[in-house]
């Protein structure tokens, strides 16, 4: 073997050993099993998903993280969750809710200082007051929201998904729910009696009525207040008979046995909450045999997402990329082919950390790749990285590695930042509810997208390369060049076509093939911008750093139609509705501008006259 | 001489490259200036402005002025086109080399021909049908048009309907089947009807409603959805003589009458009609959504169309994605209401519906083409 073939294979196994250590490391010490508990299937936002998931999502909606990091330890998603629904009190000293906004504070009281988040029991006071200010901020457009009233309403939705949570399973911090299942139980009969021959019954029935009045006030309060339905389908129920603990006990459905899960969960709160961890194991082993019994398919695809969530494949994949692009510049530096390797096999194993990440929401999920913001911005890193790896066997420089990494660090970085809306794995709303298109005209216009900021990548490393190298190299610039060229073209291709699907799309559902919408509108710049850049260098008006300061715009016109349209607020693609990214967007292309600056003061490396990058050829003719 | 050197330079002007990257900027520009408008102007106002038309007027504030300032998107569509045709047939090869450039570049043109025959011919129109209703007609809620019925017959009216292009303020109408004409006095694009008080100058209207109402012109709604309330001051004259002036307008509800020479006539002002050779009936209408949430699932009509000219007598169900195609028109579930009782269809009359579909499978094909081409060379060269 040669000592380059060795070091690629080297990085390449130790890079994916080190993705899969989240997998490999040993779960941290706790009494109660929590890796079990997480795999539990519960149903919420329409969707059936993993215990784990639905702590995850609340925890960065509410918090901004997936963990929370308490007196000196790590405290993961579930066992938070755990805390806040059975031992709501401790839960409510807990700094989780992040306010940034001053206003708010000075609403609350609070002093703004080096903490920004906040325990439940210090907004309680106000929380009442901020019920009212949210609703007022409610009746204006979100569009047309002040600072103030976004980060109210926000607050307010962050409260109210907290108090639903610490309602769901158990009413907050009051009683004990195998007492109130068994009391119910008893007192059922007698309170029957009472209620169907009030004259024959005795005080003691009297009294039953009376607590099990009290108990069904209770249990409606459950039925209404739940975050999500822990109750799976019995045998021989439809698969969307999901139910609330409250609703499965005033309803147990035609004279049938209470629901098994009842009394399981009752078990688990009560064992979590009297610190009893032989309870929480038995009733957590009843919960998980019962699910595998009756709901096999629904208990292993909660198991798989759990699993997944547990890898963070993106997560590793992001640290990987930086070290591809650590591992080229080293290469650059030092012109040593074992750093070549090196950033190839890290290379490759970051594609595949990707793909499997990517592949295993496909499968999650039973939909194509691309269904929101989020995973576009997944898929776009996944094409964009891909592409640097398949284009790096042909140019060989380090370029395409550089620019797929880059790409991809960069949108697995914006993903990590919108995954804190919630739910990346949300229902799709009824008129994206087409497999075929999302399959179709997303993922094409999305390679669009990423080919396009691939090429960008590239200009931004020929202008970066220009303002250190001054020498000319006009094999490495006509290869660069070159490669650029293929890949606009390339993008011109799949956003015209991506595009065009979008149009036979809207033909097939809105009436009109092309409306003029923000979004639709975003596509065509990217088309005509990837067209331009193609006519203006067969015309010869722009050769090698016309070619790659236009590719550099590129980035800009991609990122506006990518996301600037969505900022608008109008039109019919504004689902992906975002305010926060706005300085960023604003920041991202001033950079570009910058660097596009740069770039045009550099001056082409090679000169026109002596080395044309198509020297061959005869001077340009149009077409 | 001169004459044709004038010719040669004008098309070598009109097949240069120079005119094809001049106008591809100009397009952007102006794709980036329909986008920003629609923030103020709402979606159909800013493409009218800016690419169906020819220029671009800017009328500063409180003038009736018009400035132009940019080319219109028909017209820079339009010498785009020359220009590729041009280009296409005077300067390139017909090889085999470009032929993935051939085709891409007309089936570019064709999609071109199909923007504009879709601005020119496209009719669109909304059918709202509640559960168990029947309708024949659509209905474009962005012009009005005045509909005025014999309604002496006891079993069926004569309808006579005045289409909005014809309103303009002195303009007199008269038509064979009415007896009188009908004198335009003003006419609001859109207005805002309030009732009369006592401080407000006299009413224009002689009879009917209008008499107890104020009728003020206001700008038309920039907001997509918003339905324009227009609004006519008619004079109804038999001869020499004046049967009535009266204010008609969309957002007055219940037709207005009058009775002459024996004869009961009713009119008001209603959205433009289009009447269909078929009816549909709509049997049931669903809102679905996923368990748990509103985040809705499903929309869908179940319809009875019923076509006696050509036999047909059938269940549709339309659906999102899922339009019915039938008798040229194609019609979308687009809204609803009235809890879930009320069911829009959205109307399309396109002719032209399927060049968009040929012409991206041309693009594509030739592109694909072109660009196999040249990888495969340049993929060879660096071997």
């Amino acid at each position: 073997m040669k000592k380059s073939t060795r070091f690629y294979w080297g990085a390449l196994v130790i890079s994916l050993f080190i993705a899969s250590w989240p997998w490999l490391a040993p779960a941290p010490k706790s009494d109660v099993p929590l890796a079990q508990i997480a795999r539990l299937p519960v149903l919420e936002g329409g969707r059936v998903k993993p215990l784990d998931s639905f702590a995850r999502n609340s925890l960065l909606l509410i918090r901004g993280t997936q963990s929370l990091p308490l007196s000196g330890r790590t405290v993961s998603a579930v066992e938070w969750l755990l805390t806040a629904m059975f031992r709501p009190e401790e839960a409510d000293t807990q700094k989780i809710f992040l306010i940034d906004d001053p206003d708010v504070l000075g609403l609350l009281g609070l002093q703004q200082g080096r903490e920004r988040r906040f325990a439940y029991w210090q907004i309680e006071p106000k929380r009442d007051e901020v019920g009212n200010q949210a609703q007022r901020a409610s009746a204006v457009v979100a569009s047309r929201r002040s600072r103030f009233q976004s980060a109210i309403v926000g607050l307010s939705h962050r409260l109210d998904l907290y108090e639903q949570i610490k309602n769901t399973l158990m009413i907050s911090a009051s009683g004990d729910p195998i007492d109130d299942l068994t009391a119910f139980a008893t007192t059922l009969p007698a309170a029957l009696r009472s209620i169907h021959a009030p004259k024959s019954a005795s005080p003691h029935d009297r009294v039953a009525m009376k607590v099990l009045a009290q108990l069904l006030e209770r249990y409606r309060f459950l039925a209404r207040a739940a975050a999500f339905r822990p109750l799976p389908p019995r045998e021989g129920e439809g698969t969307e008979a999901w139910s609330s603990i409250g609703a499965s006990v005033l309803t147990p459905g035609g004279g049938r046995e209470p629901h098994p899960g009842l009394a399981s969960y009752a078990l688990l709160a009560h064992g979590y909450r009297s610190n009893d961890p032989a309870s929480v194991k038995t009733a957590v082993q009843e919960l998980s045999r019962w699910n595998r019994q009756v709901q096999p398919s629904v208990a292993a695809q909660a198991r798989y997402e759990a699993l997944f969530n547990t890898a963070q494949p993106f997560i590793s994949g992001m640290g990987l990329y930086v070290a591809v692009l650590l591992a080229v510049f080293a290469w650059w530096a030092t012109r040593r082919p074992e750093a070549q390797a090196i950033a190839k096999g890290i290379l490759f194993a970051a594609v595949l950390v990707h793909t499997i990440g990517l592949s295993a929401r496909i499968l999650l999920q039973g939909r194509p790749p691309v269904t929101n913001l989020y995973s576009s911005a997944v898929f776009v890193g996944w094409v964009g990285a891909l592409l640097g790896l398949l284009a790096e066997r042909v140019h060989k420089k380090g370029f395409a590695m550089a620019g797929g990494s880059l790409l991809g660090f960069c949108t697995l970085l914006i993903a990590q930042h919108l995954s804190a809306s919630g739910d990346t794995m949300e229902m799709m709303r009824a008129v994206l509810d087409s497999n075929f298109w999302l399959g179709t005209h997303v993922v094409t216009v999305t390679i669009g997208y990423a080919s396009t900021f691939l090429a960008g990548a590239l200009g931004i490393a020929w202008v970066l390369r220009r303002q250190f190298v001054s020498s000319p190299d006009p094999e490495m610039t006509k290869s660069l060049v070159s490669l650029a060229y293929g890949i606009v073209a390339f993008s011109l291709l799949f956003s015209f076509v991506g595009t065009t699907l979008g149009g036979i799309w809207a033909d097939q559902s809105w009436g009109r093939f092309w409306g003029w919408d923000p979004k639709e509108n975003g596509a065509l710049l990217i088309v005509l911008w990837n067209a331009l850049i193609l006519h203006a260098r067969l015309a010869g008006y722009a050769r090698e750093r016309g070619v790659m300061v236009m590719t550099v715009f590129g980035n800009i016109v991609t990122a506006l139609s990518w996301f600037g349209v969505n900022m608008l607020g109008i039109g019919l693609h504004s689902y992906g509705f975002m305010d926060k990214a706005f300085y960023w967007l604003s920041a991202f292309c001033a950079s570009q501008f910058l660097l596009m600056w740069l770039g045009w003061r550099a001056g082409p490396l090679v000169p026109a006259r002596s080395g044309r990058e198509d020297s061959g050829r005869k001077p340009p003719i149009p077409l | 001489m001169q004459r044709k050197d004038f010719r040669g330079r004008i098309v070598a002007g009109l097949s240069s490259m120079k005119l094809t990257i001049a106008c591809l900027s100009l397009l952007m520009v102006l794709v980036v200036a329909c986008t920003l408008l629609q923030v103020p102007l709402g979606t159909h106002l800013a493409v009218e402005r800016t690419i169906r038309t020819f220029v671009v007027w800017w009328t500063p504030e409180g003038s009736k002025l018009r400035v132009p300032v940019f080319p219109g998107g028909g017209l820079v569509g339009t010498v785009l086109l020359l220009n590729l045709l041009f280009a296409q047939f005077l300067k390139l090869e017909r090889s085999r080399r470009k032929a993935g450039i051939w085709i891409a570049h007309l089936g570019l043109a064709l999609l071109f021909i199909g923007e504009f025959s879709t601005a020119l011919f496209q009719v669109e129109s909304q059918m709202p049908i509640e559960v168990g209703q029947t309708r024949d007609y659509s209905e474009d809620i962005r012009l009005v048009e005045l509909a005025v019925s014999d309604t002496t017959h006891p079993q069926r009216d004569t309808v006579t309907t005045v289409p909005q292009s014809l309103f303009s303020p002195g303009k007199t109408l008269a038509d064979p089947a009415l007896p009188f004409t009908l004198t335009v006095k003003r006419f609001y694009e859109n207005s805002e009807l309030s009732m009369r008080q006592p401080t407000d100058p006299p009413s224009e209207a002689t009879a009917g409603i209008g008499t107890n109402v104020s009728v003020r012109e206001i700008p038309l709604f920039t907001v997509d959805d918003a339905v324009n309330s227009a609004a006519a001051l008619v004079d109804v004259r038999l001869g020499p003589q004046s049967l009535g002036v009266y204010w008609v307008s969309n957002s007055l509800g219940a037709p207005q009458g009058f009775s002459s020479e024996g004869r009961d006539w009713k009119f008001a002002l209603r959205p433009r009609r289009y009447y269909l050779p078929f009816s549909l009936t709509l049997k049931e209408f669903r809102h679905d959504v996923y368990l748990g949430t509103d985040i809705p699932k499903n929309f869908s009509s179940l319809v009875r169309l019923r076509d006696a000219g050509a036999g047909e007598d059938r269940d549709v169900l339309i659906y999102m994605n899922n339009p019915l195609r039938y008798g040229g028109k194609t019609f979308y579930q687009a809204s609803f209401g009235k809890d879930d009782r009320l069911s829009v269809f959205q109307v399309v009359r396109n002719p032209g519906w399927l060049i968009p579909y040929l012409s991206c499978v041309m693009v594509a094909l030739g592109m694909l083409l072109h660009f196999g081409i040249k990888l495969s060379s340049s993929l060879r060269s660096a071997r």
